[in-house]
């Protein structure tokens, strides 16, 4: 008995459903479907729906709660000595008993652990059975009530809208949830790094080494996880980024806007596009590759030693990015203007760039700001580039051209590779990813409520 | 400046006033110059990042091989004749395919003869070639006893030598191929036994530790498992999801919240989504890691803004006189939306998703967080297999130290890519062919 | 180059128009917005034009200071001239000629700036002051002249969006009397304001009319008999008829133009 088979038994059963109603509600009636209420099918779907979802409840509920209870079941039944042992260890009694449960021909020897192994199957197997009879009889429950209920005079097509209706506003609920699912598994992670490391040495702390931490005793040996040299990298990064894709995007967006004709737009502006649809590990790889070895040689060249993985060469890449995004913002900030402002400016003899710098920017200034926010943002955020090219030194520096990590950087050393839960290393990763999800709301809100307000003064 | 100024029109044709018009007008070429150039450098730097790509990766299809005469001894093989089936397999199985190589890499060069440069000398054919000698065995046993002009995978030094990437004529200490191997190669190279091919094991297997015999089938599968997930997860969401917002949900706070909360999560960056990934689907869930169904799921919710979006404008396009009609005829509100609206809207919000799963293709740094990392030589068969996808395929390549990977990764870009501008050019196509002006 | 003399006989000047269009055809693509279009313009004098929507009366105003170039689909035809000087002529410079025929707009459109810098900003971009206390005078003058001044003199910091509708309206029209124009064409320059409003610009007008060519398009029969001495009525782009005020409202030769101003059309 697999999941899987669980799911697919329901489904079956729902179409069984389907089929044996829709009958039932024609031969009621002997064919005339003038008589029922509403259509043979939506008796039909009605049915199916009450055999599935019931059933489907029960499924779920199986698969996020079930390993769980099984587990607390496990654990609770260990012998003192072993479940002594977790509460110190954390989850690597359960690893292990996981492990064992897995591949049972696994080099595990210690016999408890092999023994709630051997019960952590069994009860797994109990379990999943329960749910398939459980699912599988409030399906049938569900056909039986749908078939009872089947009659000329039944709304059955209200019934089902009725269905199709909390079915609409459950999907919308899905976004919140996925909100509340962040936040929540960042805050639970994080308060839980923050028991081990308090929040002051994290924030102001100004070095950052959790690879060092791993041992015990320097877990709570402040400064292995201050993670101010990696918000300045951050900061350091984004802001070449924004050096590049600044003035790029703002003069293209002003270009395509106030000089391009149709033509020059319609070749320019999908350019714009390709350059946004190229995956961002494309462009780590170009950092990495190209960019970063040329401004290492550019360096050797002038006299400046600049790291083959450098601040500066991240960063510029990542500006490269950013350019479209900056650009078509901007370009919507713009053509929000209206245009009988600049029609005022040029029926003044104003040339076009007076028109633009002393009318239309100012005019737009606040959509442009807006732009560059969510630019920042997006930057703040960006992984493949810096993990690919950016390099993993935790350096508090302001020169472009030495190496920095960032924030993402860092997530992802963290958490690829050997990990174990509940080390302070790993759950150092989601108290940084909350950083990184805070500061990036805020931008954008920020920046989203910028843009709005302007759009209500021209609206 | 006096009030006779009324009376008197300014002297726009006095020297100072041309000058200074000269200058603004100059002003407004060097501005519009500057706007030009901007376009051109964006223009530039795409040209030059698919440029490289290009460049590096046109070879990453070609690989090298070595046409070798080997001689399928009977002593090693068995004789297929003499024993059934089975046994003949059992034995080909076993066998030590080097001493094949061996064998033959010595009647090419007789004068290799102590027992360090032999180890040498094997090393320019591909680790892979003992298995290609096996499965030849395997596929017509007939061949055993005879001998054959076998074109086997040269090892990926030798191959970047054939492509020139590996210079024979730096000093041999900053060299990775030494002047013993490229003595041999020479060899190889004036009897005409080295030629460079379309390399097809590149889309049919998985990763390797090898270059040459590292393929992209195995990512391009967990991608594609991967997106299906997401498809069947994001889709009928998003797409409910939109009905409900334009169509039935009634002005209050909740919905304000939802529309609120989808436009922030599409802001979300985007190893934000991996972390709840980790912590819900694997830490909560226990779902398996590494599998397509985490990074599925995972995706999923990161694309679910964008479909939504893109539906919702989609069926606000819709013109609420088709609406009408439909009610006028008697159809229920539910009716209206599915058997109406949603269709026509349909091409938009296939665009969208279409779009949407473009991107999720392209994500890389959730699947980091979920475990879809791990060096994966098996090609993926099912939703709980591990799994890794396209782009965390050229993530792994890129960070390895062979110099042959490089063109290994760019011609993995290159096939991601090419899905890309498919997606893409798919979705502008169903947008012009149903594009409907009301 | 224009080479004519900036001080012009006050005889001749009477008879030598400012501006004269002669045969003006405008397209928008294949739209023919204005069909061969003669009219002359002359200081002194408020023209008005006057006819049903779409007649084509903005589009031959926007003529008169190239504002039509800034519509990529727009083509015109004919001939324009000011003071004698072709103005579609490739040598004409459009910035010096838009500073010579100032425009104003139907709806009231002042910078996002102060109201100081909304008028400031003409003269200073054609450099027109060398000093501050030059630029301040020029914005004190222009906005006396607008009838504006005493109502902002002690706020000319604050934004010109921030002012009423028909204030707005006067500080555009003081913008544009600030660089100092010859001719100046409204295209409804009361359409957007109420009763009070519009009395006061159309006193304005009357004001300014001693000194600047006037071309303003209405919709108000009754405007364009209080303010102008001369109607050109446009149907359907063409010239139906010109002449002097008084004559076209009280006996118009062509009929259209007199089913037009009796309300019969339009
Ligand atoms: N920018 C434009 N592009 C294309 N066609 C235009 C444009 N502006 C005006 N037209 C067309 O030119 C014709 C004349 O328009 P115009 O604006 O000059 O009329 P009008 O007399 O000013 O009308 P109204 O009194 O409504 O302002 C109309 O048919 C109009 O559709
Ligand atoms: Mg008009």
């Amino acid at each position: 008995m697999t999941s899987a088979a669980i799911f697919l038994t329901l489904v079956l059963l729902a179409f069984i459903a389907f089929v044996t109603v829709r009958q039932r509600s024609l031969a009621s009636v002997s064919g005339d479907t003038s008589k029922l209420h509403s259509l043979p099918r939506h008796y039909g779907y009605y049915a199916a729906v009450c055999a599935l979802i019931p059933g489907l409840l029960i499924f779920f509920v199986w698969v996020i709660t079930g390993k769980n209870i099984i587990e607390g079941l496990v654990i609770s039944g260990l012998p003192d000595g072993l479940s002594a042992q977790y509460q110190e260890q954390a989850s690597l009694v359960l690893n292990r008993i996981r492990l064992a449960v897995e591949n049972p021909a696994s080099s595990e020897k210690h016999p408890d652990i092999l023994a709630a192994a051997q019960q952590f199957h069994a009860l797994y197997v109990r379990g999943i059975w329960a749910t398939f009879v459980l699912a599988v009889a409030s399906g049938v429950g569900g056909l039986v009530f749908a078939n009872y209920k089947t009659n000329p005079d039944f709304r059955a097509r209200n019934s089902f809208e009725r269905v199709l209706t909390i079915l609409l506003i459950l999907s919308s609920v899905i976004a919140i949830i996925t909100t509340v699912g962040i936040v929540a598994s960042l805050l639970f992670e994080s308060l839980r790094f923050f028991q081990q490391v308090s929040v002051v040495d994290f924030v102001f702390g100004l070095h950052w080494s959790p690879q060092t931490a791993l041992r015990a005793d320097q877990v709570a040996s402040a400064g292995a996880f201050g993670a101010v040299p990696l918000f300045t990298g951050t900061l350091l990064i984004s802001l070449l980024a924004m050096m590049v894709a600044g003035p790029i995007g703002l003069m293209s967006a002003v270009y395509l806007t106030q000089y391009a004709s149709a033509r020059t737009r319609k070749i320019a502006k999908p350019v714009l596009e390709v350059l946004a649809g190229v995956p961002t590990v494309v462009y780590g790889f170009f950092a990495a590759l190209t960019v970063a070895p040329f401004f290492r040689d550019l360096g050797e060249a002038i006299g400046v030693e600049i790291a083959s993985e450098s601040a500066l060469a991240a960063g510029f890449v990542m500006g490269i990015m950013i350019i479209p995004f900056v650009s078509s913002l901007s370009d919507d900030a713009i053509t929000a203007v209206p245009k009988s402002l600049k029609d005022g400016s040029l029926a003044l003899g104003a040339t076009r760039s007076e028109t633009i710098t002393n009318v239309i920017l100012p005019a737009a200034l606040p959509g442009i700001v807006g732009a560059f926010l969510l630019a920042i943002s997006r930057a703040v955020g960006e992984t493949m580039i810096v993990v690919m090219a950016a390099g993993m030194q935790p350096n508090l520096t302001a020169n472009p051209f030495e190496a920095v990590t960032t924030v993402t950087v860092q997530i992802v050393a963290l958490l690829t590779g050997d990990q174990e839960f509940d080390s302070a290393k790993t759950l150092s990763a989601f108290a940084l990813g909350l950083a990184l999800f805070l500061s990036t709301m805020v931008l954008n809100v920020f920046a989203l409520r910028i843009v709005r307000k302007y759009r209500e003064v021209y609206d | 400046m006096s009030n006779t100024r009324d009376f008197e029109p300014t002297d726009w044709k006095s020297p100072e006033m041309q000058a200074r018009t000269r200058k603004r007008y100059r002003r407004d070429r060097t501005f519009r110059a500057m706007g030009f150039s901007a376009v051109i450098l964006a223009g530039l730097f795409l040209v030059l990042l698919i440029g490289r790509i290009f460049q590096d990766g046109a070879m990453g299809f070609m690989q090298t091989s070595i046409d070798l005469d080997v001689t399928f001894s009977e002593e090693l093989l068995g004789d297929p004749r003499a024993m059934d089936a089975e046994a003949f397999e059992e034995q080909v199985r076993q066998a030590n395919m080097s001493r094949l190589l061996d064998a033959a890499l010595t009647a090419q060069f007789p004068e290799v003869t102590s027992r360090r440069d032999r180890r040498a000398l094997i090393r320019i054919i591909s680790g892979g070639a003992r298995e290609q000698l096996r499965n030849m065995v395997l596929e017509t046993p007939a061949i055993v006893g005879t001998t054959k002009t076998v074109r086997l995978l040269a090892a990926d030094d030798i191959d970047q030598l054939r492509k020139g990437k590996i210079d024979a004529n730096e000093p041999e200490a900053n060299r990775k191929v030494k002047d013993q191997e490229l003595g041999w190669y020479n060899k190889l190279v004036e009897e005409d036994r080295v030629s460079l091919n379309f390399h097809t094991r590149f889309f049919t297997s998985g990763d390797s530790r090898d270059p040459e015999l590292a393929g992209i089938w195995g990512a391009t599968v967990g991608s594609a498992i991967t997106l299906v997930v997401t498809l069947l997860i994001a889709f009928p969401v998003g797409v409910l999801t939109a009905i409900y917002l334009e169509e039935f949900a009634p002005q209050n706070r909740l919905t304000d919240i939802i529309e609120i909360n989808i436009n922030n999560l599409a802001a979300v960056p985007s190893i934000v989504f991996g972390l709840l990934g980790l912590a819900v689907f694997l830490g909560v869930m226990h779902l398996p890691r590494s599998a397509p169904l985490v990074g599925g799921l995972t995706l999923a919710l990161m694309t679910l803004p964008t479909i939504i979006i893109a539906a919702r404008a989609s069926i606000k396009a819709v013109p609420p006189s088709i609406r009408d009609a439909a009610r006028g005829l008697g159809a229920s509100p539910m009716q209206v939306v599915f058997h109406h609206v949603v269709p026509l809207a349909m091409p938009g919000i296939l665009t969208g998703t279409i779009i949407g799963m473009a991107q999720a293709l392209g994500e890389t740094a959730p699947l980091l967080m979920i475990g879809m990392v791990a060096f994966i030589v098996d090609i993926p068969g099912g939703f709980t297999d591990a799994a890794t996808a396209l782009p965390v395929q050229i993530f792994l390549w890129a960070d390895s130290p062979e110099r042959a990977f490089v063109e290994k990764t760019s011609a993995a870009i290159m096939v991601l890519l090419t899905f890309l501008i498919a997606m893409n050019g798919l979705a502008i196509w169903l947008r012009q062919k149903f594009e409907r002006q009301w | 180059m224009l080479d004519m003399s900036t001080k012009v006989d006050p005889m001749t000047e009477i008879r030598t128009p400012k501006m004269a269009a002669k045969d003006v055809n405008v397209f928008y693509g294949d739209n023919h917005a204005v069909k061969g279009i003669s009219l002359d313009l002359y200081r002194d004098e408020v023209t008005a034009l006057i006819g049903p929507s779409g007649c084509g009366k903005s589009t031959f105003l926007r003529c008169l200071n190239r504002m039509n170039d800034t519509v990529a689909t727009c083509r015109v035809e004919g001939n324009i001239t000011l003071d004698g000087d072709d103005i579609y002529d490739p040598k004409i410079d459009v910035v010096q000629l838009r500073a010579r025929v100032g425009m104003v707009f139907q709806k009231p459109n002042p910078f996002p700036k102060s109201i100081y810098d909304n008028i400031a900003y003409g003269p200073r971009i054609h450099g027109l002051a060398r000093e501050r206390a030059d630029l301040d005078e020029i914005v004190a003058t222009s906005l006396e002249k607008a009838g504006l001044w005493n109502e902002v003199k002690d706020r000319l910091d604050s934004p010109g969006t921030a002012l009423s509708g028909g204030q707005q309206q006067r500080l555009c029209i003081a913008r544009a009397i600030a660089v100092n124009p010859e001719v100046i064409l409204m295209d409804e320059p009361c359409s957007a304001l109420d009763p009070i409003a519009t009395a006061k610009v159309e006193a304005l007008i009357d004001e300014l009319k001693g000194r600047y060519a006037i071309i303003i398009v209405t919709h108000s029969m009754q405007q364009a008999a209080r303010i102008s001495q001369k109607t050109a009525f446009f149907h359907m782009g063409d010239l139906v008829e010109h002449g002097d005020t008084t004559q076209i409202f009280t006996a118009p030769k062509e009929e259209r133009t007199r089913d037009y101003i009796t309300g019969r059309f339009g």
